[in-house]
């Protein structure tokens, strides 16, 4: 009975105040030991020290002005101006551009169900939507173009229910729908000449986040499947095939990026008849492509060596041809193993289309610079504008790296 | 019956000549050939026609020619009355300089970046969290031109009083708005000089004779014998040594610390070293930017080697420290470096956006050499070169792989 009693009064005791709550939880991770405990302190001032002076510049010192007068510039660059689309507003093109972008983000919400396209279609939306009751006058931002924006939430809810309760909702579908709808993207912000409303605009006045992000959804969608045939070239036993995917990995990998647009500049033109006509945002997004594709087909590759040959040699045994064993087999593993590498490549685009003023073209960080650089009012507040091109481009690839996670996570990557 | 029930692929007496896989493979393999060769010949041949008719030329002829172009920043003596091959090379070293330091410094920082980011303390996990992800993700560009801001708002060295501003430690370390300086050796009298680092590298190399003759001592006797300390010990008396020695021959001693100094009103800065601000920035950014990589790959190392090894070594007694650094890192190290040499790669070639920020790097100096020389051959040797630093890298890291193997694989 007394042993019995010993273990009940000792089962009644509270845990030590020490290891629970906020001191225990302090004790473990901040002050374990005297060298922790310096460090932390260290650290803590250093980390306000920071913070007061950095949000005493946020809130006190910068003028944010800066960035209200860019505004739409941010965004479109010189498109809307007189120049570029002269006598009528072009700024619906791009808008409507927009809409079939959240229209499939809501098709992909509907496909998916929960999950990280949920969170990613609805912020897009609501974000858009609230673009429109930005405080500017209504000569700045007319009726259309905030109504525009705010029809991104029906177009959402229209996606969802287009994905659920009609034929489109496939996966297959979708994905068609969404190389469809770039390409319609790139018509209506590109015009066609003799329709009216229309009216072509040069792909020199194309510019700000736009220009960024149709270089990169482009760079994006082909950089794969070219990555792919690079990879699966190098590692094929055919002699040829094998030396060119070599050369041209290894010529791309093994040069600057600037080096190459500025080659595009200098060199592209002179390869073609003088009347030939040139454009500068094709060749940009050919080279970026191509470079990108170089560095995806190493990713890709390390995907198919790291494969079990197990997995070829039983597809084989099975009866499947070469070419099914490749697509259907090796392939979908390898590449949902390298899945991080791939993100990490697409967020390095996405970073690199930062490069493309060495080709003239002017993109968000070229908007902002140019525009502060030119008027002795704003001289001051350069700050201002690459802070804050820096947290738009922070946005973004923090956005995809996160996307990548989950996905991560979802397939269960590293764990077997 | 039973021959037609086999697959298909059984009977290869159906199979006609055309769907041969040889003869497939071939076909496709020579026609692609072909094609790539026709698409590159059709290229060049009309580049070669554009020159031409614009009457230039594309031998590499003008390399022997007068540059006559002043260039922004030179590490060897450079004037404007060199030749184009001459300033090429200026503009080679101007990028090794970039590319050596900024890799050292990237990777010390990414290092410690690395370990903090797995601290157990919290704050310290979290300041190098919030360090990495900012950093990797924001493009380089946008961060170098943050740095060159940052820096054009720092005060000038002196105002027109003549008052120091820009000092950190006056005397000895300068930051202003148009650069940095701080201390460096600089040689009284080159013989002298010469032979004393000629002295110093003979005694590194006893020193670490001597540390490996140690370290055999103390594995096979079990007596503690310092090898760390008797190595460097050695090192270090034959270079002082020789130092004084020198300094009693010479009349002089063969370096003197030369400190940056403010010259005039102008805020100009004579002795020590001076970066200007386009190289300073260029280096600063390529760090971060890199170290916030090479902070995760060092993360991802770490994390690889088994948690037994760490509690295995704290069992045997080793301090948290010695577990890390005589533990875990040679072991992490296997997995570390691949992606480390690549990130050494990169950051040599995202030198070339020096251009940006005013740095009289190698693609900069090419795109200037084309308004007065060919453009064909100046892209030739630019790419060439780069692709000569990254097959550098690659030996490298092939060098180290080979060694870091496992025994037996």
């Amino acid at each position: 009975m007394a042993v019995d009693d010993t273990t009940r009064s000792a089962a009644a005791l509270p845990p030590p105040r020490m290891e629970t709550g906020v001191a225990g939880w302090a004790r473990t991770n901040l002050f374990s030991s005297l060298f922790n405990g310096l460090l932390t302190v260290i650290a803590g001032i250093v980390t306000l020290l920071a913070l007061w002076y950095g949000l005493k510049w946020v809130f006190l010192d910068a003028e944010w002005r800066v960035i209200v007068e860019l505004g739409g510039r941010f965004i479109l660059g010189q498109y809307n101006t007189q120049s570029a689309c002269p006598g009528q507003n072009c700024f619906w093109r791009p808008q409507v551009a927009t809409l079939l972008a959240t229209l499939l983000l809501g098709m992909g919400w509907g496909l998916t169900g929960r999950g990280v396209t949920r969170v990613i279609a609805i912020t897009v939306a609501v974000v858009l939507g609230l673009l429109a009751f930005l405080p500017y006058s209504l000569e700045a931002m007319g009726y259309d173009v905030r109504l525009l924006l705010l029809a991104n939430l029906p177009a959402l809810l229209a996606g969802w229910v287009l994905a659920r309760h009609t034929l489109l909702g496939t996966g297959r579908r979708v994905a068609v729908l969404a190389v469809a709808s770039f390409l319609l993207s790139l018509v209506l912000i590109r015009g066609l000449p003799g329709i009216p409303g229309l009216q072509p605009v040069s792909v020199n006045q194309w510019g700000g986040l736009m220009l960024n992000l149709i270089l990169a959804i482009g760079g994006i969608t082909l950089s794969l499947p070219i990555g792919i045939a690079l990879a699966l070239g190098r590692r094929s036993r055919l002699p040829i095939v094998k030396i060119l995917c070599i050369t041209f990995i290894e010529v791309f990998r093994g040069v600057p990026l600037i080096t190459l647009l500025f080659m595009s500049r200098h060199l592209v033109p002179l390869a073609f008849p003088e009347d030939f006509p040139q454009n500068a945002l094709l060749n940009a997004a050919i080279v970026i492509t191509l470079f990108s594709s170089a560095y995806m087909a190493e990713n890709i590759r390390g995907g198919l060596q790291a494969l079990h040959p197990g997995q070829a040699e039983a597809a084989r045994a099975l009866g499947l041809p070469g070419w099914h064993t490749t697509l259907l087999i090796s392939l979908p593993q390898a590449i949902r193993n390298v899945i991080p590498a791939i993100v990490g490549q697409f967020i390095g685009l996405f970073k690199d289309t930062s490069l493309v003023y060495i080709i003239g073209m002017l993109d968000i960080l070229r908007i902002g610079l140019d525009f502060v650089n030119g008027n002795i009012e704003f001289r001051d507040n350069k700050g201002e504008v690459i802070i804050f091109v820096a947290l738009v481009f922070w946005i973004f690839t923090y956005g995809m790296s996160y996307v990548s996670g989950h996905i991560e996570r979802h397939l269960g990557i590293g764990e077997r | 019956m039973t021959t037609r029930q086999l697959p298909r692929v059984l009977v290869y007496q159906d199979i006609p000549v055309w769907r041969h896989a040889v003869i497939i493979q071939w076909t496709a393999q020579i026609a692609s050939a072909i094609i790539v060769v026709a698409l590159v010949v059709w290229f060049f041949a009309n580049i070669a026609d554009a020159i031409a008719d614009r009457n230039i030329s594309y031998s590499f002829t003008f390399l022997s020619r007068e540059y006559q172009t002043p260039i922004g920043d030179f590490f060897i003596p450079y004037e404007s009355s060199d030749t184009f091959l001459y300033a090429f090379w200026v503009a080679i070293t101007n990028t090794l300089i970039v590319a050596v330091s900024g890799v050292i410094l990237a990777i010390l920082l990414g290092i410690f970046v690395g370990i903090a980011r797995l601290s157990s303390n919290w704050i310290v996990a979290k300041i190098a969290m919030v360090y990495i992800e900012f950093f990797r993700n924001v493009p380089l560009l946008v961060q170098l031109y943050f740095w060159l801001y940052i820096v054009q708002e720092l005060p000038s060295v002196v105002d027109a009083d003549g008052r120091e501003l820009g000092a950190l430690i006056p005397g000895v370390l300068y930051v202003y708005n148009d650069g940095i300086s701080l201390p460096w050796p600089s040689a009284n009298d080159w013989t002298v000089a010469l032979l004393w680092l000629a002295t110093a590298a003979a005694a590194i190399a006893a020193g670490v004779a001597v540390h490996r003759r140690l370290t055999r001592r103390e594995s096979e006797t079990g007596r503690a014998s310092h090898p760390m300390l008797g190595g460097l010990l050695f090192a270090f008396v034959i270079g002082a040594a020789a130092w004084l020695a020198l300094s009693l021959v010479a009349g002089d001693s063969p370096f003197s610390i030369s400190t940056p100094e403010p010259q005039g009103r102008f805020g100009r800065i004579g002795g020590g070293l001076t970066a200007k601000a386009g190289l300073m920035v260029l280096v600063v950014g390529l760090v971060i930017y890199t170290s916030s990589f090479i902070a995760e790959i060092v993360r991802a190392g770490i994390q690889s080697v088994g948690r037994g090894q760490i509690e295995a070594a704290r069992a045997l007694g080793l301090s948290q420290m010695d577990a890390l650094w005589r533990v875990t890192f040679p072991q992490a190290l296997r997995v570390v470096i691949p992606p480390l040499i690549s990130q050494c790669l990169n950051l040599t070639k995202n030198s070339s956006l020096g251009g940006a920020i005013g740095y009289a790097e190698l693609t900069s100096v090419g795109v200037t050499m084309t308004q007065t020389a060919p453009a064909l051959p100046i892209f030739v040797l630019v790419m060439a070169s780069y692709l000569a630093m990254s097959l550098t890298w690659s030996l490298i890291g092939n060098f180290y792989n080979r060694r870091m193997r496992f025994v037996g694989s």
